[in-house]
């Protein structure tokens, strides 16, 4: 009988051309706006370290104030002073402390030129905690943190540049006029968005180069090539002045793998705060957050409005493709209320009648959905055109696009087709074999 | 009235031609009650058409009122249609989105009248065949003779001069049937000139005078025994 | 219009279709006006001028190969003036923190009074010589430029708070409304006051965001130049004409002079063309996506509107016989449709005004957008009503000419 419907559905369709390669196009167009926008959307929303994202927490302590921050809103980063008093009660499993450098980098070669690198000062505790994955050599521990060592580790882009990809560990390489011990090669990882430095950046920009060890890079006086924000007057003179200010460009995280770890993390940000106040650090009372990678994200609104946006406006399109559809549906089955009353007096029932219209929806679904995959295909070589770079390349088809397109297609135009459906098989036996 | 002079219609398809009517003849004067008979395919509901201007002719001339309508435009034909002729048709044609009053009013709003004027004329029209209290109702809520006597209303709320039926009682019982027939030789006394198409044999001698067609032409009707005998017989079987 | 009540009550018959039109209709208006909305408001943005002379201009970005102290950086950078200023193609160069439109940049609290806590706006800020002004073309519309001696070294990390400043036209008009900013004076997270001893007409803020929008055109410059380890900005004039000369003369002629040094691959060589390319890549996006969705949305609408009556048209064949039959012409019947969908059409558009401004509310709430103008929705009406009208025509067309012959035909 399926087969049946399925075979009267397609001669139908044909059967009224214009009208189905209407439908045909509102579904397919509706399905491919949501899904190129959708695609974007996915991209830039995802939970960039899946498997840890509920472990690794940014701890927040506003140092600014409540007539300082903005209208109320803790700061994204913290100071030195903080940052460092968290780094040493090193009350979590892991920690690390992160901001952005960029440097001039001087391959072994006598006559080479200085090539300007980018990358992230970092503490040992990194590369475990993000679970960066390593092609050759490995991270640096605790110890090498304290002793300040000259430790870099290159990713696998940057170790191509310099050193055509071969294993260089051990190797060293000039940075700014120092030199450095190369200590590992990390495999490509660049998770979208970058989580871990998302305050002041977009998220959404190319691989870093390399990763210093960060107590290195204090030594050096090497800036921030990220954001640094301050509040009230400026009266430092210096860097050392500086690390004292209240101007945030440091980024913390912790590691903490249960829920009593959070807990107690949490109390010991407050007690912290509190004692800064009661030290007369802080003019105000404790305030203080921890948040995991996805919460984080979102206070740092990483998402741009303009992919929100867009899969909003997407989607009402689709909508309307689908009110169309229900409209062009409605008068295709009811312009053949004559066929569906004789084949209720054939001894069809209401419910073959529904299912028999259900099915050719279907079936437009399903043709609505292959242009739609047609078109999705299209549009994303034209993505570049309608976000930044950065982020359109990481929009991209793949299986699970694909099938959803397919189902968003077929699902949408059945139950568009439900009230016509309906209607048809509502239609009374014979009644139209009568005369008007 | 109605003078048709040497009228042909012609429908051309790629193969044949065929005469719908050949050489038609025929004069009906102010205030006639003419009944047009015919087998089936005979070019009775072309004459029909053809007499109401809802369709051209291939030759011939055609004078309705004194006025030769084959040279006239579409907006002229659609002028005369709606102020000179009323139709009743066998389907009953009421438009089914439109309750009893509005459908009334159709031919009445197309010659721009005023809307105390229109309610007056559909008023009177709806009393007159005995309806006035369903002009709320929708057409399917009514029975067919029902129907029927809404579409008569329609035809005369315009005061036609003519009065085009196209079997008029086909589909409706004896009984409706009867009504129906009453109602318009009703309208007839009262001075309307009334054309009507049947191949019902009683309903037809109810009429002041017989045209029967042939093949698309006009016959005496005492040249022709065949139908002579059957209409008889049918006649009097009715009577009985 | 005479036909409107007759016409009502046969939609009531028909209620399913009619509601379809009428809510595709409200939602194209609703998603249309705000879409088109969007647009102009990225346009706009996008339009905004910078007040500098685009066309000669582009900026380096020199990151130093070395770590250099302040003085050594001070020097380096005054060496490298005197040879871009000496390139045949180049009219004049300043060393920068920044240019209009690179995105990100430094902008400070503008207060008033030293001890104000809450801030009265926020500005941009330039830190540039005395070349500032005639390298970006600006139009300096009261006051004087820069003296040589004002031009002050700003090291790593120090906090140099300058004691004359010039400042864009909409920051002098923001402080002092009255139009009487030159000679005045503020403060800027520091104690001590800034006089303004120079205004330019225009000069755009660095960045380009959404947060910076209420602050939008507020600059001041300050006599500094950036003497720090990581690099500076040079920005250079070149002579009119000669753009791709002087881009192509001028990191040479410093690579000449000191080979460490290094211009980014990515923005560290670039006029404005690409700059503003960058700079709104998000908003011309924004625009074209709109453009697109709005372009496919009215011709959708069109079709299903086409789509549905042409049905209607189909399936009242009959009633269009009976209808010509009773005297109707072919213009009435036009009207007839015509009319029928101007009223789908102006209940479609009543619900979309409504929906527009629920959508408006909504995307204000959650996006920073600005309230939809009523001249948007407005047109946005009148787009949908002639879009309606112009998809009914042809269908509209072939009822007219439906013959009256069609009312003695069986059914």
């Amino acid at each position: 009988m399926f087969a049946y419907y399925l075979q009267l559905g397609l001669r139908s369709l044909r059967r009224n051309p214009m009208l189905t390669t209407l439908m045909v196009m509102a579904i397919g167009f509706g399905v491919a706006a949501s899904m190129i926008t959708y695609s974007v959307f996915r991209a830039v929303s995802d939970d960039p370290i899946p498997n840890k994202s509920s472990q690794l927490f940014v701890p927040q302590v506003d140092g600014w104030g409540p007539q300082q921050n903005d209208n109320g809103e803790i700061p994204g980063a913290l100071n030195y002073v903080d940052a460092m008093a968290l780094m040493r009660a090193h009350k979590a499993s892991r920690q690390t402390l992160i901001y952005p450098v960029m440097l001039s980098a001087l391959g072994r070669d006598a006559d080479s030129v200085p090539t300007s690198a980018s990358g992230y000062a970092v503490t040992g505790d990194f590369f475990p905690m993000f679970e960066v994955p390593f092609l050759y050599g490995s991270g640096w521990n605790a110890d090498e943190d304290d002793h300040r060592a000259a430790d870099v580790v290159l990713t696998q882009e940057f170790n191509q540049r310099m050193f055509g990809g071969a294993n260089s560990v051990g190797k060293e390489i000039q940075f700014g006029g120092n030199t450095y011990r190369i200590v590992g090669i990390t495999k490509h990882w660049n998770p979208a968005p970058r989580f871990y430095a998302v305050w002041g950046e977009d998220g959404f920009s190319e691989a870093p180069d390399f990763y210093v060890l960060l107590n290195r890079m204090l030594d050096l006086h090497i800036d921030s090539s990220g954001r640094n924000s301050c509040r009230g007057n400026l009266t430092f003179t210096g860097w050392d002045q500086w690390l004292q200010s209240n101007c945030i460009w440091l980024m913390p995280w912790v590691e903490l793998d249960t829920s009593s770890e959070v807990a107690q993390y949490r109390q010991f940000l407050t007690s912290y705060a509190t004692d800064q106040q009661h030290a007369g650090r802080f003019g105000w009372p404790a305030n203080v957050r921890l948040l995991d990678v996805m919460a984080f994200l979102t206070q740092q609104n990483v998402v741009p409005p303009e992919s929100r946006i867009s899969l909003i406006v997407a989607l009402c399109f689709f909508v309307i493709c689908l009110v169309n559809t229900i409209g062009l549906l409605l008068a295709k089955f009811m312009r053949r209320a004559g066929e569906i009353g004789v084949r209720r007096a054939l001894g069809a029932t209401r419910r073959e009648i529904y299912t028999q219209y259900l099915l050719e929806a279907a079936s437009v679904g399903i043709a609505g959905g292959l242009l739609g995959l047609l078109l999705t295909a299209v549009g994303m070589s034209a993505v570049t055109l309608l976000f930044d770079a950065e982020i359109a390349q990481l929009a991209h088809m793949d299986l699970s696009l694909i099938a959803l397109t397919l189902l968003l297609a077929i699902l949408a135009t059945v139950a568009a087709a439900f009230y016509p459906a309906w209607r048809a098989a509502q239609v009374q036996p014979a009644w139209q074999l009568k005369s008007n | 009235m109605l003078k048709m002079t040497h009228l042909s219609k012609v429908y051309r398809t790629e193969v044949v031609e065929t005469y719908a009517l050949r050489d038609f003849n025929i004069d009906v004067k102010e205030g006639e009650f003419v009944a047009v008979t015919g087998p089936s395919g005979s070019g009775k509901t072309t004459f029909l058409t053809i007499a109401g201007l809802l369709e051209t002719f291939t030759g011939g001339e055609y004078h309705l009122d004194g006025i030769e309508v084959s040279q006239l435009n579409d907006n002229a034909r659609s002028k005369i249609r709606n102020e000179k002729i009323g139709f009743i048709f066998q389907a009953f044609n009421l438009i089914p989105d439109l309750n009893v009053f509005d459908n009334v009013e159709v031919p009445l709003r197309y010659r721009g009248m005023k809307a105390p004027e229109r309610k007056e004329r559909i008023m009177g029209a709806l009393d007159r065949v005995g309806l006035a209290s369903r002009a709320k109702h929708y057409p399917a809520e009514l029975s067919g003779g029902q129907q029927q006597r809404v579409a008569i209303a329609r035809a005369l709320a315009g005061s036609p001069r003519l009065l085009l039926a196209d079997e008029p009682t086909g589909n409706l019982d004896t009984q409706m049937a009867r009504g129906v027939l009453e109602l318009l030789e009703e309208i007839h006394r009262e001075g309307a000139t009334i054309v009507m198409v049947t191949h019902d044999p009683e309903l037809a001698a109810r009429a002041q005078r017989n045209v029967h067609i042939i093949d698309g032409q006009v016959v005496d009707l005492a040249e022709d025994p065949r139908f002579h005998t059957a209409y008889t017989a049918a006649a009097g079987q009715i009577r009985s | 219009m005479m036909q409107i009540k007759p016409i009502l009550s046969a939609l009531r018959r028909h209620k399913a279709g009619t509601v379809l039109i009428a809510l595709q209709i409200a939602l194209t208006l609703a998603i249309v006006c705000n879409a088109l909305y969007i647009i102009h408001e990225r346009l706009a943005h996008i339009a905004e001028p910078t007040g500098v002379d685009e066309p000669n201009l582009f900026a380096m970005a020199n990151l130093w190969g070395e770590q250099y102290t302040k003085q050594q950086a001070a020097a380096k950078i005054e060496q490298d003036l005197i040879t871009l200023r000496q390139l045949p193609s180049v009219a004049d160069a300043t060393p920068t923190n920044g240019y209009p439109l690179r995105g990100g940049g430094w902008d400070n609290f503008i207060t008033m009074k030293p001890d104000q806590v809450d801030k009265t706006t926020d500005a941009a800020v330039y830190a540039g010589d005395e070349h500032f002004l005639r390298t970006f073309g600006l139009k300096l519309i009261a006051g004087r430029d820069f003296n040589a001696d004002e031009v002050r070294d700003m090291g790593l990390r120090e906090a140099v708070t300058p004691p004359v400043t010039i400042v864009s036209k909409t920051l002098a008009d923001r402080l002092y409304p009255k139009g009487d900013a030159l000679g005045k004076s503020f403060y800027s997270m520091s104690s001590t006051p800034i006089t303004i001893i120079g205004i330019v007409d225009t000069l755009h803020r660095q960045d380009v965001s959404t947060w910076s929008a209420p602050y939008k055109g507020q600059s001041l410059i300050w006599p500094l130049r950036l003497a720090q380890p990581m690099g500076v900005f040079y920005v250079v004039r070149a002579k009119p004409g000669q753009l791709a000369d002087a881009m192509r003369e001028a990191p040479k002629a410093l690579y000449a002079e000191n080979r460490m040094r290094m211009f980014p691959a990515k923005d560290g060589l670039v006029d404005y063309r690409q700059i503003r390319q960058e700079a709104f890549e998000r908003d011309r996006g924004m625009a074209i996506l709109m453009g697109v969705i709005c372009v496919v949305l009215l011709a959708i609408t069109a079709a299903g509107i086409i789509g549905l009556t042409s049905f209607w048209v189909g399936q009242r064949r009959r009633q269009i016989g009976v209808r010509r039959a009773l005297g109707a012409t072919h213009r009435d019947i036009l009207h007839y449709f015509l009319t029928e969908n101007l009223l789908i059409s102006v209940g479609g558009v009543a619900i979309g005004t409504v929906l527009a401004f629920a959508l408006n509310l909504w995307l204000k709430q959650n996006f920073a957008l600005e309230s939809l103008p009523l001249i948007y929705v407005l047109s946005g009406m009148v787009i949908l009503i002639l879009l309606g009208q112009g998809a009914v025509f042809a269908p509209a067309l072939r009822a007219s000419r439906v013959p009256p012959i069609e009312a003695t035909r069986p059914a």
